[in-house]
């Protein structure tokens, strides 16, 4: 392996034959290539943009699948069925990491340098975010029958929306500390909206028991 | 993961749940949050004209750790002065809690917590100065 990024030369493993580090086959022998370390952008071949044609990368990822699936390689050696395993892991992490959008600026500010998600020490102070997401996790708590849970969800989908566009307008003003804001402001409209979802399942559930 | 039994019991039975006037003089209120789970922790103290912290209450969105984290600090900071309570360390909550490395922001988010609400307070009463 090169390590020297996306279309960086390497050769066949097999036959020696040059090899684009974007393609899983060798053009010259089409024995399966090891994956090289390509962002995920590059390895589902998409330009690297928040704003990504979900129905685009649906169609490549299930087109590369297709081709790279273990089962495909039931026959081969086995060499070939561990290459194509490894390469079946990295497309269903390139795929995951872009089709949901919270992971996608996530993923696409830390290949622009910036830490959107550091676990370590480090705490948001951003005081009208943290008293709009305490407010409202107080009213989801509050919030006792199916119908009122439901409008609460609703409206933090709609936020979700409204906060998607935000990131994909920052990102498209190279404005990444816009960005990178309002992620972390995504991160938590996401986290509300899986609550809002999570607690009207349990009260439909206790209510359908208890009738 | 085993999770220590103080933890659990912190978790299962949360002391000092609630809200304080936020608008009161004697309250002082630390609202922080982690981006890294999207929890959001909530901490208030009230403190008496000698200067003691006479109650504390949390109100924690997020996960085992961190309301087993900002329940432990309430019990601990009551009674105490501010100088004292602000120097409650993350490290002596996660060791109290035996939390696992992976919780260990839980603790940060914690101490942040307190040391936001004596701010707010000093800043309330104009001795403002910075809780590092």
């Amino acid at each position: 392996m090169t390590g020297s990024g996306a279309g960086a030369p390497a050769s066949c493993w097999s036959c020696a034959g040059p090899v684009d580090a974007a393609l899983p086959f060798c053009p010259t022998c089409r024995a399966v290539q090891p994956p090289r370390p390509l962002d995920h952008f590059a390895r589902l071949g998409l330009p690297v943009d928040f704003a990504l044609n979900i129905a685009e990368l649906d169609r490549r990822y299930f087109a590369l699948q297709r081709q790279l699936h273990p089962d495909r390689f039931a026959t081969k050696t086995a060499r070939e069925r561990a290459i194509s395993q490894s390469q079946a892991v990295s497309l269903n992490e390139a795929y995951e990491a872009l089709k949901d959008p919270l992971e996608r600026a996530i993923y696409l500010l830390k290949i622009k340098g910036v830490d959107a998600n550091p676990d370590g020490c480090h705490t948001v102070k951003d005081p009208t975010l943290l008293m709009e997401q305490m407010e409202r996790r107080e009213a989801l708590m509050e919030a006792s029958t199916p119908s009122a849970i439901e409008a609460l969800a609703r409206e933090a989908a709609s936020h979700v929306s409204e906060s998607e566009a935000a990131i994909a307008a920052a990102f498209a003003a190279g404005d990444l500390d816009g960005a990178g804001r309002e992620t972390t402001r995504l991160k938590y409209l996401v986290k509300l909206l899986e609550e809002a979802r999570a607690r009207k399942a349990r009260l439909t559930a206790e209510r359908s028991s208890a009738a | 993961m085993a999770y220590s039994e103080k933890l659990i019991d912190h978790y299962e039975h949360p002391r000092n749940v609630g809200s304080l006037d936020k608008n009161d003089d004697n309250v002082g209120t630390g609202l922080v949050g982690a981006p890294a789970c999207g929890d959001v922790m909530k901490l208030q103290i009230k403190v008496s004209p000698e200067g003691i912290i006479e109650d504390a209450k949390f109100k924690t969105f997020g996960c085992g750790s961190a309301i087993a984290s900002s329940s432990l600090v309430t019990e601990w900071v009551k009674g105490k002065t501010l100088d004292e309570a602000a120097t409650i360390k993350n490290t002596q909550i996660a060791q109290h809690l035996a939390l696992p490395p992976v919780k260990i922001h839980c603790s940060v988010l914690a101490e942040d917590a307190i040391k936001a609400a004596i701010s707010d307070y000093k800043a309330k009463h104009g001795t403002a100065k910075a809780a590092e």
